[in-house]
């Protein structure tokens, strides 16, 4: 049969957001692929060149619109290591909670996303439903329901209203169960088995060789994790081991492996979250006014010329890096360069790449569980 | 507890690492040295400053001998007003990471406790000047890691700094139909609101003087 390219996007509910998928077919068997980004490339890099470092955080919660703590988290300890600004430990103990109550909403927008795309939009209540739980909490936090603005450089901007602990532990103990719901809806659904199992092969060490990191890799069988390959924040005194999964065939984990790899996930972060309120220096019924000491440090504004700061973090979707360079305009209050690096925007061409051989039908089934986020990958 | 790397296990390996390159590279005068961040919670790193025509030597070694899997991230940075042997720079971040494949319904659970000082995760940073001019090249990694790929499109696209012999080089950010030579992210490039500079270019906004003007902090 004649080859030919179908156009994927950029509006293909396939692709969470806006992204082109150039697809070859022999019938129905994609033969090649070809990857195309940057519908939302807002210049992110090059703003911030002209932005003092406290008003670069907001810039970095709208790089990913459903994960905005953790960019913002992993941008202001760059910061801090270009500024050499210290971080009291109760704020270290609220931004690891912050973040990994941000994992929880990411996952649970990355599973409400992806029932539809197996053909199971009861599950998109569901986990909008979920997720609304943590959304109220990051409320609290930040004020707002999107993009927080939370964390500062040396601190953070508000202490944990009187309450919050316990509200929060209500709802992870609840949601604990809800995850047990999810995997008695979804792991006896023959649907959900035909339609995962099997497709998307990805092997750990081309996947680390493509770039690709995060739960995608530790479904193929290992448990690298920046959390503790590259650690940072306090996640060495609190109750977790990385999620892993075992990878159903020597081709390496398939779409099944890396929708379990989540769901463990979720768990540990809720594990996580559970130890760290009762762990939290100062007390977790304690609310400390804004720019206390207990979470809140005076950072320098400037940073010198030749001076970097770089940082590594465990993102939702992979590891997140941000480099900085000191000695930019209005005399080192700017960075000279930023440098972002997401990990979806490596992760997209090895998918797209990965797909060759299988159905057309796959497609949505391979992408989605990825986790593809352009938000980010776009800057 | 959760699990993790120790300050000791890090430096060694660091340390180990640095002078293997260096006494490698030795006599091309390449320079890689054990690097600690300013938060000495954070773990050490190796830097690795050489020439673009080292870098591909560097990299080799690094890949095949050094164990580094993973290119993570390549930085471009334009210095207009930078001394002629440093008018561009590429920063490359590398990663060694334990990662092997495994057998089907088996996995690698690491425990760093007992890592060899050979497996010990570390990150890299080489560092590499470009001499000042108009056509700023150093040569690709493409072959040697996947992942380079797109971020040299990326440094390429933003930055101008072109890889010698990457294959499908093209834009992924910008438009397709961007001006030949239009890379945002050099310095003559200015953010500006059609002719307002100032409200962009001044952090306080609107015109208004800066509260520290003529105060040097």
């Amino acid at each position: 049969m004649a080859e030919m390219w179908i156009t994927m996007g950029p509006q293909h509910p396939m692709t969470h957001g806006l992204w082109t998928m150039r697809v070859k077919v022999d019938g129905e068997t994609i033969t090649d692929t070809e990857a195309e980004l940057g519908y939302i490339h807002r210049g992110v890099e090059k703003i911030c060149e002209s932005r003092d470092f406290t008003q670069i955080t907001p810039y970095c919660d709208r790089l990913c619109y459903v994960s905005a703590m953790t960019w913002a988290h992993s941008y202001v300890m760059a910061a801090e290591d270009l500024l050499e600004a210290e971080v009291p430990e109760r704020a270290e103990y609220i931004r690891l909670m912050a973040a990994e109550i941000q994992r929880l909403a990411s996952h649970l927008m990355w599973l409400g996303a992806f029932g539809p795309d197996i053909g199971n939009l009861t599950l998109m209540t569901w986990c909008l439903r979920d997720r609304e739980m943590f959304l109220d909490l990051l409320q609290e936090l930040g004020g707002s329901r999107m993009h927080y603005n939370f964390p500062r450089v040396g601190g953070v901007k508000r202490d944990i209203p009187i309450g919050w602990a316990d509200r929060m532990r209500a709802k992870v103990k609840l949601f604990e169960h809800r995850i047990d719901e999810y995997e008695m809806l979804l792991d006896e659904s023959t649907i959900w088995l035909v339609r995962l199992q099997g497709v998307g092969y990805a092997t750990a060490e081309d996947q680390l060789n493509a770039g690709v990191t995060g739960p995608n890799i530790r479904a193929a069988g290992v448990n690298t994790d920046a959390r503790w390959t590259n650690p940072y924040s306090v996640y060495d005194q609190v109750d977790w081991e990385p999620a892993v999964e075992k990878p159903t065939s020597v081709k390496g984990a398939d779409c099944y492996d890396r929708y379990r790899v989540r769901m463990e996930e979720m768990r540990q972060s809720c594990r996580m979250l559970l130890d760290a309120i009762e762990k939290i220096p100062g007390g977790s019924n304690t609310h400390y006014q804004p720019g206390d000491e207990m979470i809140l440090t005076k950072a320098p504004t400037r940073a010198p010329e030749g001076a970097t700061g770089f940082s590594t973090y465990e993102c939702t979707r992979g590891v997140s890096q941000f480099y900085l360079k000191g000695g930019g305009d209005s005399r080192g209050k700017n960075p000279y360069r930023m440098s972002i690096r997401s990990p979806i925007f490596i992760t997209i061409p090895y998918v797209a790449k990965s797909m060759i051989g299988y159905k057309i039908a796959d497609i949505p089934a391979i992408m989605g569980s990825f986790d593809p986020c352009i938000g980010e990958s776009d800057r | 507890m959760g699990i993790t790397i120790t300050k000791e296990q890090n430096a060694k390996a660091a340390s180990t690492i640095a002078a293997a390159i260096s006494k490698r590279f030795s006599d091309g005068g390449i320079n890689a040295e054990s690097v600690s961040h300013s938060n000495d919670k954070k773990l050490d790193f190796v830097r690795i400053t050489c020439e673009p025509n080292q870098w591909r030597a560097v990299a080799k070694w690094l890949a095949h001998e050094g164990g580094v899997g993973h290119c993570s991230m390549v930085t471009g940075t334009h210095f207009p007003d930078g001394p002629a042997e440093r008018g561009w720079e590429v920063v490359v971040h590398l990663m060694k990471w334990p990662i092997v494949n495994v057998a089907a319904h088996s996995m690698i659970v690491h425990d760093p406790s007992k890592f060899k000082t050979e497996e010990v995760p570390m990150e890299f940073e080489v560092v590499i000047p470009i001499a000042a001019g108009d056509s700023p090249s150093i040569p690709t990694v493409q072959d040697i890691w996947v992942g380079a790929d797109w971020n040299e499109k990326e440094t390429w696209d933003l930055v101008g700094i072109d890889f010698e012999g990457h294959v499908n080089m093209h834009r992924v950010l910008n438009p397709h139909d961007s001006p030949v030579g239009f890379h945002p992210l050099q310095r003559q490039h200015k953010i500006r609101y059609h002719d307002f500079n100032e409200m962009y270019d001044d952090p306080q906004g609107f015109g208004r003087k800066p509260v520290d003007e003529g105060r040097v902090k």
